[in-house]
């Protein structure tokens, strides 16, 4: 007689029921597919990952991914060795309400972090201002986003405060606008100017010719008639366009005989000859100071 | 201008002067055009300079690869049709020095006598930068200062069914190939794909050999220009440009 033994279905006996051989390979199977599948998307992310975040913060994004996915994969299959995980869970559950409840502004920041990176608002090199503060992002964590102000100081922003307040990229188009109020006289011929403005903008390379720019008589102001100039500038020429352009536009002006006028007021002084001045009429009292201690003092 | 030097050399046309000479143990390059004037020191013998002309996209600074040549008159192509035509394209001039073999090739200076601007192809939110030209269209070649300007033989096949109204190219400095001998030439191609959208890209294949039954140089052969793109080692740079706002 041969007795046939299946060595798979060999069990020992656990408080929570049989371990057979079989289930234990199948955990160690499950286990071991669960790592290589997260090795993968690790590499994924990685790949990914890599011009949108910075190094260090795509590595945590990674280990978390990593671990938290073998985790589970482990806590889901304990029952196949004979480990029941609803005490883990409970005991997780109760110290994740516990831990939540102290952390909630770091999860907040966390949380917010994740979305930063999902919508990608901002990106690190680009120039922005958030709130009150203007920099270049140097980094974006998964807590916090690093700025480095135009003056160099760095200033931390908490993710949350970053993610649900207003951000302005300054870069996040290729072309930009900026804009120059010109004075002239108004003996000056404003068509003269407009044509020199204009001649210097096309000498400019880097004042875009699409978008056009445009230079026109915006205003008549109480000392001086007001020429608008518009230009359109690659987003990383922008401000050294718009120094450069309006020294060039007041020498080029100044040269023709086009001049940036003073603030001024005419003031016409009209004489009667009838009328005198009250404090010069001898003997009489001036009304406005009759009875002044009584009026304003009393 | 354009050619192979041994140094020393001094060579002037147009206004610009560049000399490579002999100071003490080491090598001056010296460069001038107009006020602007550059001077390096190069350490190391046995070194041949080539200057040539490169993409129009290096100065006064390298902020895009696209290069937008704008036409005088718009052109009008039937369905289904496939027309060539000549433009004028700028030019830049490309100092490079080498090993001998051309090996080692290094660029030097970049200068440009052509006039420099810029402008938005496209939408502001996500349009491109190009480089700006503005030329005629020309049925036979037209013969351009060779230091300012080159000749671009451009095919034009509308593959819709319909009318094309074409008024701008727009071609990527990663696929383009410059020849030269006494002019310079560049031979390119336009698929118009839809009523809106188009292809450019530039042929490849070696001029000398075709272009010797060419009408534009009777047997002359013309050298294949070192570019500045070419020398960067590029991944998978596309070396088509898509037009998909219009042309």
């Amino acid at each position: 007689m041969i007795t046939y033994i299946d060595f798979l279905d060999i069990g020992l006996p656990t408080s929570s029921g049989t371990v057979t051989l079989g289930s234990v390979l199948k955990f160690i199977f499950i286990l071991s597919f669960s790592t290589i599948l997260a090795k993968i998307i690790s590499i994924y992310l990685r790949r990914s990952l890599k011009n949108r975040v910075s190094k260090d913060m795509g590595e945590t994004i990674i280990k978390l991914l990593y671990y938290g996915i073998l985790t589970i994969v482990f806590l889901s299959n304990l029952h196949l060795i004979g480990i029941n995980p609803s005490g883990f869970l409970l005991a997780g559950g109760v110290a994740g309400i516990i831990l939540g409840f102290a952390s909630q502004n770091i999860v907040g920041n966390l949380v917010s972090g994740v979305f930063l990176m999902i919508e990608r608002p901002i990106k690190i090199g680009d120039q922005v201002q958030i709130n009150d503060v203007s920099g270049y992002v140097t980094d974006i964590r998964i807590i916090s986003t690093h700025i480095r102000t135009f003056e160099g100081l760095l200033v931390r922003i908490p993710n949350q405060q970053v993610f649900t307040t207003n951000i302005t990229n300054i870069v996040g188009h290729p072309v930009r606008r900026f804009e120059y109020t010109i004075r002239i006289r108004y003996s000056d011929d404003a068509n003269a100017a407009i044509f020199l403005i204009k001649d210097l903008i096309d000498k400019e390379p880097f004042a875009l010719l699409n978008p056009s720019p445009s230079v026109f008589v915006n205003d008549l102001a109480d000392s001086s008639v007001n020429i608008n100039v518009r230009i359109w500038a690659p987003v990383n020429e922008w401000f050294g366009i718009k120094t450069r352009i309006l020294w060039n536009i007041k020498q080029t002006l100044e040269e023709n005989g086009i001049e940036i006028p003073l603030p001024q007021r005419i003031v016409r002084i009209q004489t009667d000859s009838k009328k005198v001045p009250e404090e010069l009429m001898p003997g009489k009292e001036i009304e406005s100071v009759i009875n002044y201690e009584e009026r304003v003092l009393a | 201008m354009y050619g192979y030097y041994d140094p020393p050399f001094s060579v002037e046309q147009e206004g610009i002067a560049i000399s490579v000479e002999k100071v003490g143990e080491q090598w001056v390059y010296r460069r001038t055009l107009g006020t602007d004037s550059v001077e390096k020191i190069i350490l190391g013998g046995g070194k041949r300079f080539i200057i040539n002309p490169v993409e129009p996209l290096n100065t006064p600074k390298e902020i895009t690869p696209n290069l937008l040549i704008e036409f005088e008159k718009t052109l009008l192509l039937s369905g289904g049709a496939k027309r060539k035509i000549f433009l004028k394209f700028p030019i830049e001039i490309g100092v490079f020095i080498a090993d001998k073999g051309d090996k080692n090739l290094q660029l030097l200076d970049v200068l440009s006598l052509a006039r420099q601007k810029f402008t938005l192809y496209g939408e502001v939110s996500n349009g491109v930068i190009c480089k700006h030209w503005k030329s005629q269209i020309y049925s036979i070649s037209p013969s351009p200062n060779p230091l300012q300007e080159g000749v671009m033989e451009l095919t034009l096949r509308n593959a819709s069914s319909d009318w094309a109204s074409i008024s701008k190219a727009v071609f990527s400095a990663y696929g383009m190939k410059l020849y030269y001998a006494g002019d310079v030439f560049m031979r390119a191609r336009m698929d118009i794909l839809n009523r809106n959208t188009a292809e450019t890209g530039f042929e490849v294949q070696h001029i000398s050999g075709e272009l010797k039954s060419s009408p534009l140089k009777d047997f002359k052969a013309r050298k294949e220009a070192f570019g500045v793109y070419s020398l960067q080692k590029l991944g998978l740079v596309p070396l088509k440009f898509y037009m998909g706002w219009g042309f």
